[in-house]
Order: C-alpha cells, then sequence, then structure tokens
C-alpha cells in the first residue's frame, strides 16, 4: 500500500559508459528479463541494455499479451510451461502488479483435420501435467456466452483446445516492471541508443556501436525481435529468419462480456478482452516480408470478418487503432537461444516470431545461465543456433499458424 | 432522395421519455433543446459531462442508440422513433452512485493498479471486480439473445486522380482546382452539406453558397457527402467510411487517387484549468455549431475565455443571440470553473464571475493525423501554436487551416496548468494533470511511454481532445520544448469505424460439386473439405450409427463395387513442348520420361524437402499432362507451377479445370464389370494396366480414366466434362445395380486408404515431413536434374531421421484411438497419431503414427493413449490390406 503514494522514477538516465561485462542490444521484455536474471540469480550488474526506441517500442509493445503453455512439441511445453510459471510469480517479485489475467484460453477447432490438431495438444499437454483439454461446443457456450457455436457460421465451431491456465496480461507493465528491478540492481538502461555496429576480431564482438558511441563489452546479447536478422548482420552472423508484420486492432472499450482468449486458426483470427474493455483482435502473420510497422487495410477488414464469424452481433462495434509489428520467424516457428558457432562472446536470443512476449521470463532466465555458467541448460537446448545445421528441427510449425 | 421528415417535428425516446426533434436535428441538439444537459458518466470518476465539442470529436456524448453503444449523439442525425440511453451509468445520468468514486480518487492515483495487488492470491481475488468496472458502451447481447441478422454493410470501389479531404473553402477551391486542370476529383466531405465551417458562420453564408454551387456544376467532380477518409494507406489507398442518407449502416469505400489535398481543417480542443470539464464548458466552435447549426442558444450568461478576434467574434455572436456575456477573461486569468455539476461560475483572481455557460476559445489543432500516417513529419511551430506538417510524400498535400493558414495559438505554449485532480487533461480516461505530472516524475517522461502508462489519448477521442494538452504538460514537465517532445504515432483508423463496414457483405464461398444434389437425394450428411461440402456418408436410416454405415458402404467397396465424387480434387491441364520440363522442376519424381498413357504419384517438395501436396500425373499425349491435386491444395500447386515457370521462356500453358470436371472413382472387384456396360474402352488389364491412363467415353460422354487404388481395389477415376457428370454418376449407379453398387463417402474412403496406409497429405503429414520420414523414398529421384528441394532432399535423406510415420495395430479389443492421440514410451510423450479407425478386415483398430526414430522398428510394442491411458499397438510397416497390392492389377 505504501508503494501507491511513492512516486520514485522507475529507471535512471545514465551516460553511456566506454564499457561494460554484458552489453544487451534490445531493451524489450527479453534483453530486460535476460539482464534481470543475470543480475538477481548470478550477481553480474554491470549490464547495459541498449535500444533505439523508447522502452517498449518494439515488439514488448506491440503484441496481443496473450500467455498461454499449451504448445504442441514436448519442447515447446515445458518451456513455455516454465514461462508461465515465472510470470504467475513476476508481480510478486518485481512488486509491480502486471494485471495477469488467468482467464483462460480457447483454440477453436472448425474442421477434423484442426481438432485432431488440437488434440496432439491437448494429448502432450497432458502428459507433461500441463492443464489442457478438448471441450465440445456445449461447454465453449458456456465459458464464452457470446460466441456463436451453432450451425449458422460457414464453418462451425466443432470443438476447442481449453487451457485454463492461459490469459492475458499488461505488457508494458512487464517492461515497466522489470526496467525498475534493473534499475535498482544498478543495471543501466539506455533508450533512444541505436545500434548502428558491431566490431569483431578474434571470433569475437569486441565492442557494440552505437550513435552515442561505442561500447566495449565482454559479451553481447542480441535480443532485437523482428530486427534481430540486422543485427546479426553487423556481426557477420547469419540466421534462417524472414522478417514479415503482424497487425493487430483494438475496439471501443466495451462493459467486460468475453471473459477469454479466443482463437481461430482456421479464421485467422484472435480476440480478447483488455481489462479497460477493449477488444483486442489479432491476425496472422502478413504474407509477405517487411520492416514497415503500419497497418493495412485489407488485413484490417479480414480481421474485422473473421472477429464477426465469431461473435456476429459485434457488427456496429468500432475500431479505434490498428497496428503492426515485426516478426522474425524462423523455418521451424521456434527460436533460437544461445551462443554463436562463429562468434564466442555473442548470444543471441532470436527467432520469436510470434510468441516472444509469452516467453520472455524463461528466455531470459534460462540465457542469463547460459552466460553466467557457460552450460546450455537443457530446456533451451532444443533451440540452439546449430539445429539448422544439425537438421533437428522443433515442430512447432505445424501448430504455430495463428495461435501466436 | 431522403424521406422528408415532417417540417412539424417528430419525437424519439430518451430512456422512456418522448424527446421532441426538429427536421435536421442532431439527436443531441433535440435532446439540449429538451433541456438535457448531462449527456454521459465520465470513464473513471462519473463525472458528469455535457456537450463540448458539437462535432462528434470528444467523448461527452457516447450513447446506445438502438442498441449501438458509444454513439456521438451530438452529430448524429435524431430519427423518429429511436430509442437512446446512456450508458456507463448507475442507476442514471443524474444520480451516479459511483461518481461517489471521485471521494477516494486519492486511492488510485494514476497507475494505481500497478502498484497494489501484488501478491497473486489477492490479486486473483480482486480482478473480477475491478474488471467488472470497466468499458464504457454496453456489451453486445450474448449469442442467444442475437436476432442472428446480419445487417447489410455494402462496400465500394472509387478510382480517381484527385481525393481532396474536407469540404470546408480550402477543400471546396482544390477540388475547383483540380477540376479545372482537367482531373477527375472525388470530394470526401464529412457534412450532409458542403461549406465546412462557414455551414454555421452566419456572415459566411453567401461565400457558402458561392463555392459549393461551383463544386457541385463543375466537370468530373464526385462528392462523397457525410464520409470521412479514416486512412491513407500505401500506394494512394484510401479507406472511408460514409454514413447513408438516411438511417442504416455505415459503409466502407476504398479510394485509389493519385493524388491526394488534405484540407481537413483544424480540431477545436479543451485548454487547461481547473473542473474544465464541468457541464456548461463548451468548445467555442461547439457554441457556433448550435446556434449556427440548430438555432440552440446554449446560456443565458456567459463568460468567454480566450481573446484576440476569435473571443470578439464568439462575443458578438452570443451578444446577437441574446445571451448577457459578463465577461471576457484571458485564459491564464482562470483560476478554476466553480459549481458542483454545472458550472456557476469562473473564478478569477478578480472574484467569481457567476455565469451559466463557459465558452472556451480552445487550441486549434491541425487535423494532421491522416498526414502523419501518410508518412508526413509534425514539426511545431511556436507562431501558428500547433505541430504542422511537412515532409509529406510526393502524391500527398496539404490546404489551408491543416498546414497551418490563418492559424494563431489561442495560449502560448507550452501552457500553464494548475497541477489539479480536477484539471482533465484527458476526458475520455479521464486522466489529470496532476496525474501526467505524477507520471512523468516516476520516470515515463517520453510521450509514448506517458500515454501508455496515464492512458491519456488512448480512449474513443483518439487524441483529438488531449493530444496537444499532455504534449504541452510533458513539455513543461521535462523542459524539453513541444518540438522535442514530439507528437505520438496516428495510427488508422481515425475517425473509428465499425467491424461491420469492415467485415462488408461476408459471405463466404461454398464449393459444391457437380453432383450436390444427387447426394442430396441419396441422403449425404456433409462436411465441410476446404471450400468444399462432401458427404462424410449417406445415412439409409437416420437411427444408424456411423460405424454402421461406413461399414455397409465400406464392404460394398471391398467385396462388391463402390462409386465415390472425387470432384473436389484439384484437377490442372498441363500442356505445351515443355510440360514435361517443368514438371520435372517442380515434382520430385521423373515426368519428363513417363510414358503417354501412364499414370504416376506425384509430390511436391518446398526448398527444404517438406512435403507440400501430392497427387497423380496422367501423360495424355506428349505435349498434354493431366494432374490431380489435393481439395486444400489447388490454388497453391497452380501458383507453384506459375510461379517456377516465369522466365524461363518454356512453351508450357497451366490450366486449372477443376469446376470444368466431374470426376467419380468406381473402385472394388466388379469396378470392371459396372464400366464395361458404359464404355468401349478395353478394361481387362492386358489392354488397361494398373496406373494407366486412356481417353474415351463413358456413357456415351467424353471422359479421362485413371487406374489407380487409393481405396485399394482395382478401380478407375473418371474425368468427365461437369454437364455431364449427373449423367454418368447416374449411369454407374444403374449399371452398378445388380452388383450391388454403393455410393460412398469421404469417412468410408478415409477407412479404406488407411487400410492400405495411403497417405493424406496435410492429415498424415504436416509442416516439417519429409519423403524419407513419410516412408515413400521412392518418390524421390535425387539422380535426376536439378529440382525443387533436391539439395535439401539429399541431405536428408542420408542423415538420421528425426521421427518416422509408422502404421500400427491396436492388440487390445475395442481400444480406438483419436486422431491426434498421443504415442507413450514409459508415460512421456513419444509421437503422435495422424490417423487411426477400426479396420473391418483387421478387426481391430489401425493407424499411422509419427514416433521417434528409435521406436520405429517393425513388430515393436508402443503404448497408444486412448481415452486418457495408455492401450497397447505394434508397430507394423507393411500395409493392413493386401500388401502386395493384388488386388489394384487383377
Amino acid at each position: 500500500m505504501r508503494q501507491l503514494f511513492r512516486n520514485d522514477r522507475m529507471w535512471r538516465a545514465h551516460e553511456l559508459k566506454g564499457a561494460y561485462d554484458i552489453v544487451i542490444i534490445g531493451a524489450g521484455v527479453h534483453g530486460l528479463a535476460t539482464a534481470y536474471y543475470l543480475g538477481r540469480r548470478y550477481g553480474v550488474r554491470k549490464i547495459a541494455l541498449l535500444d533505439k526506441g523508447y522502452l517498449g517500442y518494439g515488439a514488448s509493445g506491440r503484441n496481443t499479451a496473450i500467455l498461454r503453455s499449451n504448445y504442441r512439441t514436448p519442447e515447446g511445453v515445458r518451456f513455455y510451461n516454465a514461462s508461465l510459471k515465472l510470470y504467475e510469480e513476476l508481480s510478486a517479485e518485481l512488486g509491480w502488479n502486471l494485471l495477469f489475467s488467468q482467464c483462460g484460453h480457447l483454440t477453436l477447432g472448425h474442421t477434423d483435420t484442426a481438432v485432431a490438431g488440437l488434440r496432439v495438444r491437448a494429448e502432450t499437454n497432458q502428459l507433461l501435467g500441463v492443464d489442457s483439454r478438448i471441450i465440445y461446443p456445449a461447454e465453449i457456450q458456456k465459458l464464452v456466452p457470446h460466441i456463436d457455436c451453432s450451425d449458422r457460421p460457414r464453418y462451425p465451431i466443432m470443438a476447442a483446445l481449453y487451457h485454463p491456465p492461459g490469459g492475458i496480461i499488461r505488457h508494458d507493465a512487464v517492461v515497466w516492471g522489470l526496467a525498475r528491478a534493473c534499475d535498482r540492481m544498478g543495471i543501466e538502461i539506455h533508450p533512444l541508443t541505436e545500434a548502428t555496429g558491431v566490431r569483431v576480431a578474434r571470433r569475437r564482438a569486441e565492442a557494440v556501436l552505437t550513435n552515442r558511441g561505442e561500447v566495449a563489452a565482454g559479451t553481447v546479447v542480441n535480443a532485437t525481435a523482428g530486427w534481430a536478422s540486422t543485427i546479426c548482420k553487423m556481426a557477420g552472423v547469419s540466421m534462417p529468419i524472414v522478417t514479415p508484420p503482424l497487425q493487430a486492432c483494438v475496439t471501443e472499450p466495451l462493459k467486460p462480456f468475453l471473459d477469454a482468449v479466443i482463437v481461430s486458426a482456421s479464421l485467422h483470427v484472435y480476440v480478447n478482452q483488455t481489462g479497460r474493455g477493449e477488444l483486442v483482435i489479432g491476425s496472422e502473420i502478413d504474407p509477405y516480408q517487411s520492416y514497415s510497422m503500419k497497418g493495412t487495410l485489407p488485413t484490417l477488414e479480414q480481421m474485422a470478418s473473421s472477429a464477426l464469424e465469431l461473435f456476429p452481433q459485434l457488427h456496429n462495434i468500432r475500431v479505434l487503432r490498428q497496428w503492426a509489428g515485426i516478426c522474425d520467424m524462423t523455418p521451424d516457428f521456434a527460436p533460437i537461444i544461445g551462443r554463436c558457432e562463429e562468434l564466442d562472446n555473442f548470444h543471441v536470443d532470436v527467432g520469436w516470431g510470434t510468441y516472444g512476449f509469452k516467453a520472455a521470463p524463461a528466455a531470459g532466465r534460462y540465457l542469463a545461465e547460459l552466460i553466467a555458467t557457460g552450460k546450455v541448460p537443457d530446456i533451451i537446448a532444443a533451440f540452439s543456433p546449430e539445429r539448422f545445421r544439425r537438421r533437428r528441427l522443433v515442430g512447432e510449425k505445424a501448430a504455430a499458424a495463428v495461435s501466436h | 432522395m431522403a424521406q422528408a421528415s415532417p417540417s412539424e417535428g417528430f419525437s424519439f425516446l430518451l430512456n422512456d421519455k418522448p424527446i421532441q426533434a426538429k427536421a435536421g436535428d442532431s439527436i443531441g441538439a433535440a435532446m439540449f433543446r429538451a433541456g438535457v444537459r448531462v449527456f454521459t458518466r465520465s470513464f473513471k470518476h462519473h463525472r458528469p459531462r455535457g456537450l463540448l465539442c458539437v462535432a462528434g470529436n470528444c467523448p461527452n456524448c457516447l450513447m446506445n442508440v438502438d442498441g449501438t453503444p458509444n454513439v456521438r449523439v451530438c452529430t448524429t442525425p435524431a430519427r423518429p422513433g429511436m430509442r437512446v440511453a446512456p450508458q456507463n451509468v448507475f442507476p442514471s445520468l443524474e444520480f451516479d452512485v459511483l461518481a461517489a468514486s471521485q471521494k477516494f480518487d486519492w486511492l488510485m492515483p494514476v497507475g494505481w493498479y500497478y502498484k497494489t495487488f501484488t501478491r497473486r492470491p489477492v490479486w486473483n481475488a480482486v480482478e473480477p471486480f475491478i474488471r467488472k468496472a470497466a468499458g464504457l458502451g454496453e456489451a453486445p447481447p450474448s449469442i442467444d439473445r442475437f436476432s442472428g441478422e446480419d445487417p447489410d454493410y455494402e462496400q465500394r470501389y472509387v478510382h480517381t486522380e484527385v481525393a481532396v479531404l474536407g469540404g470546408g473553402p480550402s477543400g471546396l477551391t482544390a477540388a475547383l482546382e483540380a477540376s479545372r486542370q482537367g482531373s477527375r476529383v472525388t470530394l470526401i466531405d464529412e457534412q450532409p452539406q458542403l461549406g465546412g465551417h462557414l455551414r454555421f458562420t452566419p456572415s459566411d453564408a453567401e461565400r457558402r453558397r458561392v463555392l459549393a454551387g461551383q463544386v457541385e456544376a463543375a466537370q468530373g467532380v464526385e462528392v462523397l457527402s457525410r464520409a470521412q477518409c479514416f486512412g491513407l494507406y500505401e500506394d494512394g489507398l484510401l479507406g472511408v467510411v460514409q454514413l447513408p442518407r438516411d438511417g442504416g449502416e455505415e459503409s466502407l469505400i476504398h479510394v485509389r487517387a493519385e493524388r491526394v489535398v488534405v484540407a481537413t481543417g483544424v480540431i477545436e480542443a479543451p485548454l487547461l484549468f481547473e473542473n474544465n470539464d464541468l457541464v456548461g464548458v463548451m468548445l467555442s466552435s461547439g457554441v457556433e455549431r448550435l446556434i449556427g447549426l440548430y438555432g440552440i442558444v446554449p446560456g443565458r450568461r456567459a463568460v468567454i475565455v480566450g481573446d484576440g478576434p476569435r473571443a470578439g467574434r464568439i462575443a458578438s455572436l452570443l451578444k446577437d443571440s441574446g445571451v448577457d456575456v459578463a465577461a471576457t477573461v484571458r485564459p491564464d486569468q482562470v483560476l478554476s470553473v466553480t459549481g458542483a455539476a454545472q458550472a456557476d461560475g469562473v473564478r478569477t483572481a478578480g472574484g467569481k464571475i457567476p455565469c451559466d455557460l463557459v465558452v472556451v476559445c480552445g487550441h486549434l489543432v491541425p487535423n494532421a493525423g491522416l498526414l502523419h500516417q501518410a508518412g508526413g513529419s509534425l514539426d511545431w511551430s511556436d507562431e501558428n501554436g500547433a505541430f504542422l506538417p511537412t515532409r509529406l510524400p510526393p502524391h500527398v498535400e496539404a490546404a489551408g487551416q491543416v498546414k497551418g493558414s490563418d492559424l494563431t495559438a489561442a495560449v502560448p505554449s507550452p501552457p500553464a496548468y494548475p497541477d489539479s485532480k480536477r484539471c482533465y487533461a484527458c476526458l475520455c480516461e479521464d486522466v489529470t494533470t496532476s496525474d501526467l505530472r505524477t507520471a512523468i516524475r516516476e520516470g515515463f517522461d517520453h510521450i509514448e511511454t506517458l500515454k501508455r502508462y496515464t492512458t491519456v489519448s488512448m480512449g474513443p477521442c483518439q487524441g483529438r481532445m488531449c493530444q496537444i494538452s499532455s504534449i504541452g504538460v510533458c513539455a513543461r514537465e521535462t523542459g524539453g520544448g513541444m518540438g522535442e517532445t514530439g507528437v505520438t504515432t496516428s495510427r488508422p483508423p481515425n475517425p473509428s469505424i465499425s467491424l461491420g463496414a469492415l467485415a462488408g457483405p461476408r459471405h463466404p464461398p461454398v464449393k459444391r460439386s457437380p453432383l450436390h444434389h444427387e447426394h442430396e437425394a441419396l441422403g449425404a450428411v456433409w462436411m465441410n473439405m476446404g471450400q468444399w461440402k462432401r458427404p462424410r456418408y449417406y445415412a439409409p436410416e437416420p437411427d444408424w450409427s456411423e460405424q454402421r454405415i461406413v461399414e455397409r458402404e465400406y464392404r460394398a467397396v471391398r467385396e462388391r463395387v463402390g462409386v465415390v465424387d472425387v470432384g473436389p480434387l484439384g484437377k490442372i491441364e498441363v500442356r505445351g513442348r515443355d510440360s514435361g520440363k517443368l514438371l520435372d522442376k517442380v515434382y520430385t519424381h521423373r515426368f519428363g520420361s513417363l510414358k503417354a498413357g501412364r499414370v504416376r504419384y506425384a509430390v511436391i517438395c518446398d526448398e527444404t524437402g517438406t512435403i507440400l501436396d501430392d497427387g497423380t500425373i496422367s501423360r495424355l499425349a506428349d505435349d498434354h499432362y493431366f494432374l490431380t491435386t489435393t481439395t486444400g491444395n489447388l490454388e497453391f500447386v497452380v501458383q507453384w507451377l506459375e510461379w517456377w515457370l516465369v522466365e524461363t521462356g518454356w512453351d508450357v500453358h497451366i490450366a486449372d479445370v477443376t469446376g470444368g470436371r466431374s470426376s467419380i472413382n468406381v473402385a472394388g472387384p466388379k469396378a470392371r464389370e459396372v464400366l464395361a456396360e458404359l464404355t468401349d474402352i478395353d478394361l481387362e488389364t492386358a489392354a488397361f494396366k494398373y496406373m494407366a491412363c486412356r481417353r474415351g467415353e463413358v456413357a456415351g460422354a467424353p471422359a479421362v480414366l485413371l487406374r489407380i487404388g487409393f481405396v485399394g481395389e482395382m478401380g478407375w477415376e473418371v474425368h468427365v466434362p461437369a454437364d455431364y457428370g449427373v449423367h454418368v454418376w447416374r449411369s454407374v449407379l444403374a449399371a452398378g445395380k445388380e452388383h450391388g453398387i454403393l455410393p460412398f463417402g469421404v469417412e468410408t474412403q478415409r477407412v479404406l486408404r488407411l487400410e492400405k496406409k495411403h497417405v493424406i497429405v496435410g492429415v498424415d503429414t504436416d509442416a516439417l515431413s519429409n519423403p524419407y520420414e513419410a516412408d515413400i523414398p521412392w518418390v524421390t529421384k535425387l539422380e535426376k536434374q536439378d529440382f525443387i528441394g533436391k539439395a535439401s532432399l539429399g541431405t536428408l535423406q542420408s542423415a538420421a531421421a528425426n521421427e518416422r510415420l509408422i502404421g500400427f495395430t491396436m492388440l487390445e479389443d475395442g481400444k480406438v484411438p483419436e486422431d491426434g492421440s498421443s504415442v507413450m514410451l514409459d508415460g512421456r510423450p513419444a509421437g503422435r497419431v495422424t490417423s487411426a479407425r477400426y479396420s473391418f478386415v483387421n478387426g481391430t483398430a489401425v493407424g499411422l503414427a509419427w514416433v521417434s526414430d528409435e521406436l520405429a522398428e517393425e513388430g515393436r510394442e508402443i503404448d497408444v493413449r486412448v481415452g486418457g491411458k495408455p492401450a497397447r499397438a505394434r508397430i507394423q510397416q507393411a500395409a493392413f490390406y493386401d500388401p502386395e497390392g493384388r488386388r489394384l492389377r487383377m
């Protein structure tokens, strides 16, 4: 309660020093989480986080803030479940309410094949102890009285994967809470500081060049999501990543009526209602590569049309904003975490595509462990950079599509 | 023409109370004339709010109209019989118990929810209550209370040379100018009549009449009235929303323009002083609109806050309208507005000036969001007291006040303001100057983080009322200038647009085979397959179980003869000298060397060796191939072939003929006897081998016959022109009658093919499956010249497999795993079932599953999860039925 009336600064501005033990490029949720766990668990404090924008400018503030762990592959389920558990405790740990609402998450199936795909996930989830099961229209209707479970739609809802621990969180709050915690440990956050190059010598990324000068680094971490491949390129590291935009929109606030996250891969749409009453509607990734973060009209129309297939009574609800973020997609729709083969001190936490936000705490924690101990933790071993060379891809692509 | 409202007036209902309206009234104007002053309660503090802008910009008049929430009643035309109701009040506008929350707002400083309830059990307990208080408009009716009727939303497409946005004097002038130069012009104007602000300033009436008349008479100018551009997208695409003339739903217009002139003028925004939100505080343009458009005098005794010519003009307008102007005070002289709910005076250093109307000459903010969206910059101008558009993209220009013409600052910027919990910077979200200051002190000193933390400018006004004030506060608190502080990103749609208008007419396509009505008559139970409707099976009696129906159809095929409609299969004709070359490049097997008259199974892989599609390729003649694809992938395969053909210079012509053919598969031991009655083609194996094709006639129709065996019996796929489909189908059923022929559906076909271990791409394979792991290595011919995926397939061939597609038979009676069930090893997931069905010939369930490579051993016993519990199964690599394929070659 006392905190309520304190107006301490969340994070302070600093001069950029000439050298740090660790330089993290990208001060979004991934970079911040990595710094936070490095500081908290391993006592590493000489860390600088660089971001070209304001805090939360990139994907951390552009995602639709959905958390879940009902993935398809065992390695995916284990990892995201670890992340969800960390999120559950993070508000208390940071002393900052992240407004995590575990309202439940439903992935709809409109065809036999889709339902079989959902069952693969339910089964794997259950075997790994994640609460997740197939439910049918009667139960879906009970959970979501407003959704159209009738035979009227072109593709009636046949079943859903119900994941009660899933939900939504306030994405900006995660950024701010982590930033405050980092600042209190003496970790420096440098917004509006753009990495413009990486100086490489003797198989090491020796320094990061920025618009505010050069910074020498013991270890460099690339946690720049949509810009991951451009930063890697500066270091001469190539990543199998393509970068398409992903769009979403938000409506005027309505009295709360939708208490679950609704996803339909067949309709390429997902819908949830925020704590402020707005409906957030998201789509699948755009079918082309671009670094543009402008919304487009066709995608907006498609989101509206798909949302109305599920909730036809929303037709007179007004859209207030649309926006886009950019996504670093890998060939197997799984992330790349670890030390690059090409450089001895260059770590990546990239390839997060459309599922990075929900992964941040686990990615940060285990990357911190890797940096601090030099050993690859089991839980992220499947996501190593060298898996592409070894042809050991992770099978999330079959499930991902729109289920960000 | 619009229905003329009766000139003597009409009425609509506010709650249950009739409100009299005059022709041309907006809902809000009629309510105001009837004495209504409180229109809404605010979002957080439930403060009473009344008309402010009368322009549809602010959130002060959002009400529910005929069930639609958040309607701006100040601009929405009144119509007889409408039902208008307040929203977010309990129990009523005049008395809202939640207004008590003002008394507790010290408990809810900005960002309070981030700073409290951080412990999980506490948060989980209080969250539902906090959530309940959220939201503004009514929730939509639950689905059982929804009429289910989709209103008609139309969409239009307009192509033009010059689009002019705004029907004020600058827009009209720009339109005339473009028309004189010979351009086709589309003028997009928000109002029902042209003229912009000239409509409500009496001295401008003549100028308006002349300009509007010239535009209406001008060559090649189309006027879209009641229309607003909500987005300036890439490539000259404008999203425009238009209201119909007489009620009904708004519609979306896609306008493509070579050049865009933005003449959207200015929006007046409130100034900062204590109690600046009280009912009775109005913007000067709001007062002008009420008087000029509706003949409503909004008060008896007014204080004008402002100086210069604008204040003088409004003073004389008020005096002419019979209002007693008590005083005109400069903004910096105002200490606060007084009054409980309704303003009753203005307090200055010299004391309180009693009044019932406070007219604020507010900031004139260029309505430049569209220019910002289109890629232009907004640079601060001290002289104009505004952010002005610069560095516009080449096809976009600004005209009139939006670019700063005749614009002077209302107050010096950054403005002075009290640090007050009752000085509202943001009316939508009840954000006060005190909140902004606190947030900035806490470190949210970038305008974008300030916005996200305090939610200023994130409400229904989309920043129109609050952006300039919040930038001002941020600039003053941080010591940065207005320009350095900058604006937040402008995003479409602005103004907002309904989901219905965006979606437009929703008619997801349904594809039906030429035989659809035949199936219907035979009792087909339908299923969706891609866009197609296909019979799952045919129910002879309504009370038959699925198992019984499928077994009946299954036995007909295995023991006698069956026929299935395969019309939805993708069908492509590829002709031309170089057809073989293209197919060799795109497909993994050899097709250039396929002999005319032969058929071959065909697989497409991508560059990584992942299976994308499968089907058959028949060579009908040297330069003529006939391809089939999976139902869902037809469009993709056509695109893929065309993509790889581009720039080769090859003589290849690709035609999708799916809709032009009716296709059936006649299969079973008696298939030959049935078809022989309908064709002269010699169907004996000596003349017509398995995997051969012929052209000829079937039942008098020109046909292509392929002897293939997806279901594992001797059979022919018969393709005829769609018009002959019904005739051929009926002829086959008639000829088969004596042999006990039955039509069969997709579900039966799935059982039949599963017994043969025939893979369905997309069901048994997924986004990572390659031919080696899917156990069809023979489809790749690595020794042939380069083809798509060759390099990867070469690596994969010698690499250890990650997992393998295996067949299995259940060892426990009555256990049929559902598709998608897990394969387990020591209680852990070790694979997944893609397809499993009860096999009538085996007397137990059989299936296909992906398992880890170590597990994929012939004869090995595995656990398959059935109903959540493990059940024993045995891996079997050979087909479950006729593994040697003898029945196909009979």
